[in-house]
């Protein structure tokens, strides 16, 4: 008996004089007399240990963790079955992120609209999306599976910038979907995109507030863009005037910035519902002939591109003009 | 662990040399992790949407092991993300690839923002494929988007892949651009060439109706249809189509042939070929259809659809309803497919007999 007291007592006294600490991202155990008895645990129930690195660092051992454990989640380190918990910390965070704006920004759309783009105003966590964004009919109710949910959702580099695209068989003509559940959207109804406060930021903090846009809807477009039929406002020689072309209907914002270009360097910007692109030269235009330089892949606010529309018929030859290509419009500064 | 790596890559690259031509090791940034897929032995190609790139990786990994086995992993979700030190709504679960020679499990996974490759092998260890020096090679996407910049100097276009699959030699890349409307498929020979070209291949398939558009391609994989390989493909609300490889070559305007309407308001999300009792199978999950299985034999024989369907037609398919919530599956062994499972707020992951 004497000999059990004496072991409890030194097995006491061995784990007493164990101590583990926080140290940046690291976990400091000093006592510990080698490094196959340490593990850190992140979680409950049957999780393993987190993937990190062991060393000897003077007496003690230093574990480094594969990645930062964040302070606002609980971890513990075990010691040859010893556990020192390190409880969450609690890490106020401000909801500061917010929906910027949403293309189209025109208030009227066709029928056959192809795709939102929600901007942010700083990166978001992916993988929300879907359970975050609605399309609502006049009454508020939303409409089912209106999007075309891609599990790895279209964001731009930054995370900031969401393409949303209406689920194509609720827009292409003789689909099932459309036949049977009707198009999502409907001429001559209104209807609300919702962003919902919950959706989280990269921090995993929600939206500041909810966004709502409304809109009304117009006939189906199913018209290729004609850049011949564009009114161009030409500017004067030896000036930094903008060069305007009224586009006579609302093209796609990202695609109407990228894929309209001139040769003279300067910056493009796009009027209101995206149916004007001003284009600034950061030098005075030259009272030489210049070029408009339109990718065929330019889109309307419905898909069609130029020359060719959203969907064509594949039962018949496709003779419809393939792949891209580029259409000029000269112009010579007045 | 480097190290050991080092030494297995130097003892195994006498015998391999095939698989691992064109690769060199040094650290390997990736900017994203999606899509996975495995080519020759022991190389795993990994999709980079927001590198623009894809890699091929030499994992080293190419000790058989034979027989048949299973796994299951509760909560793998919880136990990647305690593995990697952060809560489960920390990560996203990308994409699976089995191993065909070792058997064993690659995860692609999200944590945060920070892309990791994680190995499972068959008692359920989980570690960290190390990239800090690895042998791989990296090739930027045909097309990839210009680095064209906005007013403010930023470049927003980006193609999101969506699939991966390696055959005939070639990787085939299914993606999808954040702008302009149009679903990609690309082909890039393995090993790559310095300079990949190939463009993308446009596939229009006739299916529901008389007007298709240049939809993007879901899910795919590979399959002999009439003695030719063949790309079999699924698209949203769910038509499955085949489209000869040798067809696919860049730049062609591609038509596919619709084999089969599985039904409407559905998203494939994966899709296997697999052979039972000498007899080949289609199997395939759904977003809202379950997982379903079809016989594979003699795809050339069905007609191609080319009139609206009132809700399925062409090749049968029967549902198998005890598997619920499927979101990713790959072939196991000969006998096993691995699959990842939503169950709830729990993603289990496990070997289910091939059916």
């Amino acid at each position: 008996m004497p000999f059990v007291v004496f072991l409890l007592t030194a097995l006491c006294a061995l784990a007493a004089d164990i101590a583990v600490r926080r140290e940046g991202p690291s976990f400091r155990i000093s006592g510990a007399k080698s490094a196959s008895g340490i593990a850190v645990y992140v979680g409950d129930g049957d999780v393993p240990p987190v993937l990190g690195a062991i060393e000897k660092d003077g007496p003690d051992f230093l574990f480094r963790p594969r990645f930062e454990i964040s302070r606002a989640v609980a971890s513990r380190v075990v010691v040859n079955g010893k556990v020192f918990p390190f409880p969450a910390e609690k890490i106020a965070v401000e909801q500061t992120t917010f929906v910027e704006r949403v293309y189209p920004t025109a208030t009227e759309i066709p029928a056959n609209q192809l795709k939102f783009y929600v901007q942010f105003s700083a990166p978001m966590l992916r993988g929300e999306a879907w359970e975050h964004l609605q399309l609502l009919d006049a009454l508020g109710k939303p409409i089912d599976l209106a999007f075309l949910e891609i599990d790895q959702e279209l964001w731009d580099p930054d995370g900031r910038r969401l393409t949303v695209l209406f689920d194509p068989g609720r827009i292409k003509r003789g689909v099932l979907p459309r036949d049977e559940v009707g198009a999502a959207l409907e001429a001559g109804k209104t209807y609300t995109l919702l962003a919902k406060s919950g959706w989280r930021d990269d921090r995993r903090v929600p939206l500041r507030a909810e966004y709502r846009q409304t809109f009304r809807v117009v006939a189906e477009d199913r018209t290729p863009i004609e850049p011949t039929q564009w009114r161009l406002t030409v500017p004067k020689a030896g000036t930094r005037e903008p060069l305007v072309i009224a586009f006579g209907e609302s093209l796609d914002a990202a695609l109407a910035i990228r894929l309209i270009t001139v040769s003279a360097p300067g910056q493009a910007t796009l009027g209101p519902a995206e149916r004007e692109w001003r284009y600034v030269p950061d030098a005075p235009w030259p009272a030489a002939g210049q070029q408009i330089e339109i990718d065929t892949a330019l889109e309307d606010l419905a898909g069609n591109k130029v020359g060719r529309p959203f969907d064509v018929d594949t039962f018949e030859r496709i003779t419809v003009r393939s792949g891209r290509g580029v259409i000029r419009l000269p112009f010579h500064p007045r | 662990m480097n190290k050991w790596i080092a030494c297995a890559a130097l003892i195994t690259g006498a015998a391999f040399a095939a698989p691992g031509a064109g690769l060199t090791a040094k650290k390997l940034e990736l900017t994203s992790a999606g899509p996975l897929a495995f080519g020759p032995p022991g190389i795993l190609f990994v999709g980079d949407s927001a590198g623009a790139s894809l890699i091929a990786i030499d994992t080293g990994d190419r000790k058989a092991r034979k027989g048949s086995g299973s796994i299951e992993l509760k909560g793998i979700n919880q136990k990647i993300a305690a593995a990697l030190g952060t809560t489960p709504d920390q990560i996203t679960i990308q994409d699976l690839a089995v191993n065909p020679v070792s058997r064993n499990i690659y995860l692609s996974v999200s944590r945060a923002k920070t892309p990791v490759i994680l190995k499972l092998d068959a008692t359920g260890k989980i570690s960290e494929l190390p990239l800090d020096n690895i042998t791989h090679a990296r090739v930027a996407l045909p097309d990839a988007p210009a680095d064209v910049k906005d007013a403010r100097g930023n470049s927003k276009r980006m193609e999101t892949i969506t699939d991966l699959g390696f055959a005939d030699g070639r990787v085939f890349i299914a993606g999808l651009s954040n702008e302009e409307f149009s679903s990609s498929l690309r082909s890039i020979p393995y090993p790559f060439q310095s300079a990949a070209k190939g463009a993308s291949i446009e596939i229009f398939h006739g299916a529901h109706g008389r007007f298709e558009t240049n939809a993007p391609v879901r899910t795919f994989t590979t399959y002999t249809v009439a003695n030719k390989p063949h790309l079999l493909a699924a698209y949203t609300c769910t038509p499955l189509v085949t489209i000869p490889l040798s067809e696919l070559t860049p730049g062609n305007k591609v038509k596919g042939k619709t084999i089969a309407e599985l039904g409407n308001r559905n998203r494939p999300l994966d899709m296997i070929v697999y052979t039972k009792d000498g007899k080949d199978y289609i199997l395939m999950a759904n977003s809202s259809r379950g997982v379903m299985k079809l016989p594979a034999a003699k795809l050339e024989s069905y007609e191609g659809i080319t009139s609206p369907v009132a809700d399925k037609q062409g090749v049968p398919y029967e549902t198998l309803a005890d598997l619920k919530g499927v979101q990713q599956l790959d072939r196991y062994d000969d006998k096993n497919a691995v699959m990842l499972m939503q169950d709830g707020g729990s993603m289990d992951l496990r070997t289910v007999a091939l059916p």
